[in-house]
């Protein structure tokens, strides 16, 4: 799925990413919770959740970085390989994602940018749902592309 | 250890992992709080991070990456070096800010309603990357308290690597903090 060669003047705006998926399990959130140094008690203290409830369940919750962090992954994954690179993420995060959600990242190419010289990037639009079909998270993410 | 620190230890697989704090309920009157921060106020972090490859590794593998351009080092090593994750920098900045400046961050309570990122250089395996936090903005919003940071990362040479506008919902005073951190 990865593509290996990539340039500017051949990006149409419209242009889509292949979906990604993720199982956010209890496992998954403790990783990112190490990985992060995030150590919030919403996402790995189990007891503390059925107390707190911050997001209204007693469900730990995942990561708003993890949401995002597979939001660049939708990217990474496809273009990295032809050297494109993120340059610039802002999200806004809509939902929370309990544990044991599956969330999808779709994204599209929404605008161009043509600088030259290596410093043309594209801005993709890119939308996290989750296992309810709710957006979880919204997102543009700027990625720098090969003239 | 109590049950969800049992739970972690198993994933601990770098230095830095078992040197943090793995509850942040922990220590929350050190913490800034919404009343008391002052916007316009910066500061250093309050320790530096020095990138090492098992940081990046351990990153990669927790978001779920399976190219062996993220995962191996071996095989990467002849291919430009290991690739790493655009959001590595969440690993720096809360290493960083500690219980420092931007501590607020840690917050129990505290809700995540989008963030801002702009990365200008990869980190190197090897740099000492320091971080300025500057507390840019406060307000209330539907009767929520937002807070914002700007940290910027640079490098023992001074380029300026990355920068995180941090933003959260967070308790609105000390009282509320302590009230999460003691359920």
């Amino acid at each position: 799925m990865a593509v290996t060669e990539l340039h500017y003047g051949d990006i149409e705006i419209g242009y889509q990413f292949p979906t990604i998926e993720h199982h956010v399990t209890q496992e998954v959130i403790d990783r990112a919770a190490l990985a992060h140094l995030d150590f919030n008690p919403v996402h790995t203290n189990i007891e503390w959740n059925k107390r707190a409830q911050v997001f209204g369940t007693q469900k730990t919750v995942g990561h708003g970085m993890l949401t995002m962090s597979m939001m660049a992954s939708l990217i990474d994954r496809h273009w990295r390989h032809a050297g494109a690179s993120v340059i610039r993420m802002q999200s806004k995060l809509v939902k929370p994602v309990e544990v044991g959600r599956v969330v999808r990242c779709e994204g599209y190419v929404k605008e161009l940018h043509p600088r030259g010289s290596g410093q043309s990037y594209v801005l993709v639009a890119i939308t996290a749902i989750d296992n309810e079909g709710d957006p979880v998270g919204l997102a543009d993410y700027a990625v720098r592309v090969p003239d | 250890m109590d049950e969800d620190s049992t739970r972690l230890k198993q994933y601990a697989g770098t230095k830095k992992m078992n040197d943090f704090e793995w509850d942040f309920r922990q220590g929350v009157q050190r913490y800034e709080t919404w009343d008391k921060v002052r916007v316009g106020q910066s500061g250093p972090g309050m320790r530096q991070f020095v990138v090492e490859e098992e940081d990046i590794l351990a990153f990669n593998l927790s978001c779920l990456e399976t190219d062996p351009m993220y995962i191996d080092p071996e095989y990467a090593r002849s291919r430009g070096g290991l690739w790493q994750h655009p959001l590595f920098i969440v690993q720096i900045v809360f290493w960083c800010i500690d219980t420092g400046i931007g501590s607020w961050l840690r917050s129990p309570g505290a809700r995540n309603p989008g963030q801002t990122i702009e990365l200008h250089e990869p980190f190197v395996v090897g740099e000492t990357i320091t971080m300025t936090c500057t507390h840019v903005d406060k307000w209330i919003r539907r009767g929520k308290t937002y807070i914002e940071d700007r940290c910027d990362l640079h490098n023992e040479h001074g380029t300026l690597k990355a920068t995180w506008w941090t933003r959260l919902i967070i308790p609105p005073n000390g009282a509320e903090l302590a009230r999460y951190a003691e359920m």
